[in-house]
């Protein structure tokens, strides 16, 4: 620690840039890691909602909807169905409506349809379902949201494709400026590095100090990031709150483990903590291992 | 034992340092490499230390054929020598005591036996009063016995040294040698250098260079071109 601290006060501009550098890497890493997270969550719980909800005309005897739920059952394309009768969307009518009296005075269970809310399980089976439904009898109407799912996918992989780009371009940028920044610093070791070579030094033994303070400034940096971002989600907290409203859980698939990420909570802030410190001292120990490189061809 | 054998190393450019070059070095000798500039002394020194390879010819140091195309113990071979350089190449951000552990570091010593086989070559070379002084303060001569306390250090049983008193004063030159005088029999000594005095005066072998070849190899020689 002592080394470092040494090293960085006698070269300070160049240990400052690479800060800075690093620091600016990984708060938009950061960023967009985040945004992506929330946009796949937000894709999932869409996923979850009613994709096709089909309304039947009055007269439709149970019976006849019964079979359709079962025939949608048996064909492996549908994740659930949910049945709401006359009695259950009248319900929902007055829950929906138990501010405005006049409102409810005005229907009855008798004028509202039977309906079924159907849960694909994959949105490309959705045009298929709606189809389906489309040339049963007594089918007054299908709605499904294959369009906002579409929109969201396609928004979805435009924004991971540019994320993509954008964040190579990032990595390497950062390891061109750090690899120049730590070339600066052994330069004028380089005497020093010939040295240390003719009397048997092994690459690890003189690589070692620089990829130390390079780890050091690694860290340093995804942890200022870190703090600096959470800062803002949190001041930012009451507004996110607002704009998730109505929306109680938002979660991520990752590597079969269900991580939630709404409402934000202490483990998803430690899996973003240990990600983007790894991140952080991966970039700074390559930077440094190419920088060394060039003066150990002794 | 250092052996070359038909060694010749030509440069890209086309000229050739060393030509054909052949001899044997017993261990514990004490070896004068001289010659006019250019001469192929110090090429010697760094082939030895493999810094340079030879483009023919076989080397042999210390049992290790580093002319092999799949020698791989070159950390190993260096570890065994040590270098003075006309510069000194001392580091001016470590002081005496941290100059001279250098050379047991990189071989991975404890900080025990460290500090007891600095404090005894410090005392080799006469600087034990100043083993936490930093270079900056010390005369030439004083650099120049930081940087062969860091050569004899440890298990080092080559010791090669180009123009050692190539930047010093004749009085300081004379005190350098004493030193280099009190490892005679103790380690391989190689110096390149062109002080005649001080090739006449200690009798030793003599290997003398001329473009590339040697042209006289006297076992107990002066400087003669």
């Amino acid at each position: 620690m002592k080394e470092i601290w040494t090293s960085i006060k006698r070269t300070p501009y160049q240990s400052l840039s690479a800060f800075l550098i690093l620091f600016f890497t990984l708060f938009l890493t950061l960023i967009l890691f985040v945004s992506l997270t929330f946009l796949y969550g937000t894709l999932n719980y869409l996923e979850t909602k009613p994709q096709v909800t089909v309304y039947f005309q009055n007269k439709t005897e149970e019976n006849q909807i019964f079979k359709v739920r079962d025939e949608l059952m048996s064909s492996g394309k549908v994740l659930n169905i949910k049945y709401i009768s006359k009695n259950d969307a009248f319900n929902i009518y007055k829950q929906l409506n138990k501010d405005n009296p006049l409102l409810l005075e005005m229907v009855s269970a008798d004028i509202l349809p039977p309906s079924l809310e159907i849960y694909a399980k994959k949105p490309i089976y959705l045009p298929e379902i709606a189809e389906y439904l489309k040339k049963q009898g007594d089918i007054d109407e299908v709605q499904y949201e294959k369009d906002i799912i579409d929109k969201l996918l396609v928004l979805t992989n435009t924004i991971r494709m540019s994320a993509l780009i954008f964040f190579s371009y990032l990595i390497l940028m950062s390891i061109v400026v750090l690899t120049t920044m730590i070339l600066f610093k052994i330069a004028l070791k380089e005497s020093e590095i010939a040295l240390l070579k003719l009397i048997g030094a092994t690459d690890f033994y003189i690589r070692k100090p620089y990829i130390l303070e390079s780890l050091f400034l690694g860290i340093t940096a995804s942890t200022l990031s870190f703090g600096i971002f959470s800062f803002i989600v949190l001041y930012f907290n009451s507004f996110l709150q607002s704009y998730f409203n109505g929306i109680t859980n938002l979660s991520v698939d990752i590597f079969n483990y269900q991580l939630t990420i709404w409402p934000l909570n202490y483990i998803f802030f430690t899996i973003v903590f240990v990600s983007i410190s790894i991140f952080g001292t991966v970039i700074a120990s390559v930077a440094s291992y190419i920088a060394t490189n060039k003066y150990l061809r002794v | 034992m250092i052996t070359f054998d038909k060694v010749t190393k030509k440069f890209p450019l086309g000229n050739t340092a060393l030509n054909d070059v052949s001899f044997e070095i017993d261990d514990n000798q004490f070896v004068f490499l001289v010659g006019q500039s250019g001469a192929g002394k110090t090429t010697i020194l760094k082939m030895i230390t493999q810094e340079i390879k030879p483009t023919s010819g076989s080397i042999i140091v210390d049992d290790f054929d580093v002319t092999d195309k799949n020698f791989s113990q070159k950390i190993d071979l260096r570890r065994k020598i040590g270098i003075i350089f006309q510069d000194f190449k001392v580091l001016s951000n470590k002081n005496v005591f941290e100059n001279v552990a250098v050379s047991l570091k990189v071989i991975g010593r404890d900080q025990s036996e460290i500090k007891t086989e600095v404090k005894r070559a410090l005392e080799l070379v006469g600087l034990s009063k100043k083993e936490f002084v930093f270079p900056v303060q010390l005369s030439a001569g004083e650099l120049q016995r930081v940087a062969i306390a860091r050569a004899v250090i440890g298990d080092r049983n080559i010791i090669l040294a180009d123009e050692p008193t190539g930047n010093l004063d004749p009085k300081t030159a004379w005190d350098i040698m004493k030193i280099f005088k009190k490892l005679e029999g103790k380690r391989t000594i190689i110096i390149a250098t062109h002080n005649t005095d001080i090739v006449n005066s200690f009798q030793k072998r003599v290997l003398v260079l001329k473009e590339g070849k040697i042209i006289k190899d006297q076992r107990k020689g002066g400087y003669e071109l």
